[in-house]
């Protein structure tokens, strides 16, 4: 049996073939018993077949099925992603901690190594003069670290009768 | 974890160097502290005193009395006197036949400094010196002159 044969015989099957044809292959299974068997092994392979298909329903249609797969594809072939960036808050906090710690450090050494009792930071407050001398007065370099205080010391009636140095020296 | 290891670790070092630092202001405390005493004379002119030893003024003392408001151009250093003062006790600086200074410690790192000429006192003052800082006592003397008892200390 040649493919054309074969093909007309399928064609008889799916109700393809012109009623003429039909019936001239009809007549042709009547007389041939190898092409009736490949009609009934088709017929059967043919049912078999539609009976499978039906079988099996997607959970989910069509489109949204393939538009699944398409989108797997597209991940798979895009490029892995470069690592996002570190926030600046994360860099601001690696920062701050450390520089927290060295301010504190540096408040308390401050603070603990003024002596204790003072009443304030500025200098002029840390001092208490005693003077017996009434018209002193006193100048305070702050820059310098200085503090002169001028005494109207040696008095004029003391060193009258002294040389140049004589009081002091 | 990282986030509870931190604060542990901070506040351990924190922790340490409070109390490294504690110590260190109790050593710095009961250690000594030393001063340089001079006895200096100002005068108008170049020429030394008459009648006394003296010599140029130590570098360490010299460029502050440039910032002192200050008429004399020439300065003369009689006399150098390095002394050191105990936490809690009293020291004594005689700067002349005449003239001594007296430094005591009081607590909290006060000084008190007391200036005695002719065995009378002259000024007595409380305050604090810190490390490199200088405490200058000073008057007019006859002839346009001046005399500075400076008093520096070291450590």
């Amino acid at each position: 049996m040649d493919y054309d044969a074969q093909l007309k015989l399928q064609a008889l099957l799916d109700g393809e073939l012109p009623e003429a044809e039909a019936s001239e292959v009809t007549q042709w299974l009547a007389r041939d018993t190898e092409a009736a068997a490949l009609r009934d092994e088709l017929r059967n392979t043919v049912e078999a077949l539609a009976g499978f298909e039906t079988g099996i329903q997607l959970p989910e249609s069509r489109e949204f099925f393939w538009s699944k797969v398409q989108r797997d594809i597209q991940r798979l072939e895009t490029p892995a992603a470069k690592p996002a960036p570190t926030p600046l808050a994360a860099l601001l906090r690696r920062f701050l901690i450390p520089a927290s710690a060295v301010a504190v450090l540096f408040i308390a050494g401050v603070v603990l190594t003024r002596p204790i009792g003072q009443s304030g930071f500025t200098p002029a407050a840390e001092i208490e003069t005693a003077l017996a001398d009434s018209g002193a007065f006193t100048y305070h370099d702050y820059s310098a670290g200085t503090t002169l205080v001028w005494l109207t010391y040696p008095a004029d009636s003391e060193v009258a009768d002294n040389d140049e140095m004589g009081t002091i020296e | 974890m990282r986030a509870k290891l931190i604060p542990a670790t901070s506040l351990l070092w924190f922790s340490t160097a409070l109390v490294l630092l504690a110590g260190a202001q109790i050593h710095a405390q009961a250690a000594d502290m030393k001063f340089h005493a001079y006895l200096l004379w100002g005068k108008d002119d170049s020429k030394p005193p008459e009648g006394k030893a003296s010599k140029p003024v130590d570098p360490e003392v010299s460029p502050k009395l440039k910032d002192l408001p200050l008429k004399w151009a020439h300065w003369f250093q009689l006399n150098r006197v390095d002394f050191a003062v105990p936490a809690g006790a009293t020291n004594e600086a005689p700067m002349s036949e005449h003239c001594k200074l007296i430094v005591k410690r009081l607590p909290d790192s006060e000084l008190e400094v007391s200036l005695v000429g002719k065995g009378k006192e002259v000024v007595k003052r409380k305050q604090l010196l810190p490390k490199d800082e200088m405490l200058v006592l000073g008057g007019n003397a006859p002839n346009s002159t001046g005399w500075l008892v400076v008093l520096k200390r070291i450590e």
